[in-house]
């Protein structure tokens, strides 16, 4: 299964950084994953610090090998206390998992988590592990077997307190309220992503706000166990060319969403499989060809110009105003968890031209700078096979 | 008489070598000859790998290859073919 996780945070209003810190690492060779969502006391850059501290403590130590549970003990025992107001420095919850849905977790102080699964929540046993130097600290320890399309969603306090006070929410939104909106949502959109989920509840909990304005820092993370999203893209002419046919094949019939990147691939796919192309020619948008179109293939872009500027997009983010092909296809890789690619290495025949093949080194560059961002900044699970 | 096809190439080298001008055909072509004269654009017109590069970019107005395309060039090519019927 493919752990899909992401958080959504709104700032106090009037603070200038976040006082809650949510950090996830994924070990891909491992298949695990671990998220920490730690909340500060007060707000601003106090907060910001402590929760920084707590969340970056954690994970270290669990990266070190220690048991989470051990880490998370001596975390707790550890956090200093607010000599004036007596409480906690700051509150976390952990989450330890991996790709066969087996998940621990610490609480401590958090409110605790949401376990969705089925349309139901799930109220699930813990162990209580008291503070050996605080009375009024305890974790709370977990241990679970998640199926597929299980969802946990943890939350900070300006979350589950949004409203408190408020004239038609004395209470607040609590704990309650943001299941019942989490329900009605995952029945509207089963399939909802993480990263939507979670800024929808943010969303829930400021609107339950009186004035619309966060009064804490309100965070939300969701962990959703889903099957993954697979993309091909097929880049490249093969280097022998009497297999045209059979990688044409293999594209077409995979159950990926798949694109193209480059014209003398495009043309050996339609010629392959005699599905025509379309091509778009009225529209090339910001110095970049268009996207052409091909039944059964997701995206059809040109090659070279377009692979650099999407590596530049992923690398430093879109800043442009026109959505190019380059954009497009950015979207298409983002949208995966899974990302192959088929690189043919052919060179032109024609070419006894020594500066030519160098087309052939540039496509390998980019596609391996591509692969490796992919891989660090936006933690897909990345494959390259050169035909 | 048959209508004329014209395939602009819009493959990595045409591009660079300044296809993307060609793009003012799309609107031009068919408000001076109407349904006459059709225009596409195409992914690679495989030319590129078996000519010197330095030709591209180019353009085909049915059977003729235009290297070098311009604007002006092609439509030259329209208007021979039209006059030959
Ligand atoms: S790029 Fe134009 S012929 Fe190949």
């Amino acid at each position: 299964m493919f752990i899909d996780i992401d958080c959504a945070q709104e700032k106090k209003y009037n603070q200038n950084t976040y006082g809650d810190y949510f950090l996830s690492k994924r070990y891909p060779e491992k298949g695990e994953l671990i998220a920490v969502l730690s909340d500060g006391l007060g707000s601003g850059v106090k907060a910001n610090i402590l929760a920084t501290m707590t969340a970056t403590m954690l994970l270290k130590f669990v990266e070190a090998g220690t048991n989470i549970k051990t880490a998370c003990e001596v975390v707790m025992n550890s956090l200093p206390v607010c000599q004036v107001r007596k409480i906690s420095y700051s509150t976390f919850s952990v989450v330890f998992c991996n790709e066969e849905g087996e998940v621990k977790i610490v609480e401590e102080g958090n409110p605790q988590f949401i376990y969705i699964s089925g349309g139901k929540v799930i109220e699930p046993e813990f162990s209580v592990i008291d503070s050996d130097t605080f009375k009024n600290r305890h974790m709370h320890v977990y241990k679970l077997n998640l199926k597929l399309g299980d969802r946990l969603v943890f939350c900070s306090d300006g979350v589950t307190q949004a409203g408190l006070g408020s004239s038609h929410l004395k209470l607040g939104l609590r704990r309650q309220g943001l299941i019942e909106y989490l329900l009605e949502k995952i029945k509207e959109n089963p399939d909802i992503s993480s990263s939507d989920l979670a800024k929808f509840a943010v969303r829930v909990a400021i609107n339950t706000e009186p004035d619309r304005k966060a009064k804490d820092d309100t965070s939300c993370a969701v962990l959703y166990y889903r099957n993954p999203r697979y993309a091909l893209i097929f880049t490249g002419p093969p280097y022998h060319q009497e297999k045209d046919n059979e990688y044409a094949r293999e594209f077409i019939n995979s159950k990926s969403k798949k694109a193209i990147a480059g014209g003398t691939t495009a043309n050996l796919i339609s010629r392959e499989l005699n599905i025509p192309i379309k091509c778009n020619i009225a529209k090339s948008a910001g110095k970049l060809p268009a996207v052409s179109y091909m039944e059964g293939v997701d995206l059809v872009t040109e090659g070279i110009l377009t692979l650099t500027r999407t590596t530049e997009y992923l690398e430093n983010g879109f800043k442009g105003k026109e959505k190019d092909a380059a954009y497009e296809l950015m979207q298409f890789l983002l949208s995966s968890d899974c990302i192959e690619f088929m690189v043919g290495a052919k060179l032109n025949q024609a070419h006894y031209d020594p500066n030519l093949p160098i087309e052939i080194e540039i496509r390998k560059n980019i596609i391996k700078k591509m692969a490796k961002i992919l891989e660090d900044k936006y933690i897909k699970k990345v494959s390259v096979r050169y035909i | 008489m048959n209508k004329i096809t014209v395939k602009i190439c819009m493959g990595t080298t045409c591009f660079v070598m300044g296809a993307s001008s060609l793009q003012e055909l799309v609107d031009m072509v068919p408000s001076r000859y109407g349904d006459k004269v059709e225009v596409q654009g195409v992914p690679c017109l495989e030319f590129c790998n078996a000519r010197t590069e330095a030709r591209a970019p180019y353009v085909t107005v049915d059977d003729r290859v235009v290297m070098n395309a311009t604007v002006e060039k092609v439509i030259e090519e329209i208007e021979r073919k039209l006059s030959n019927g």
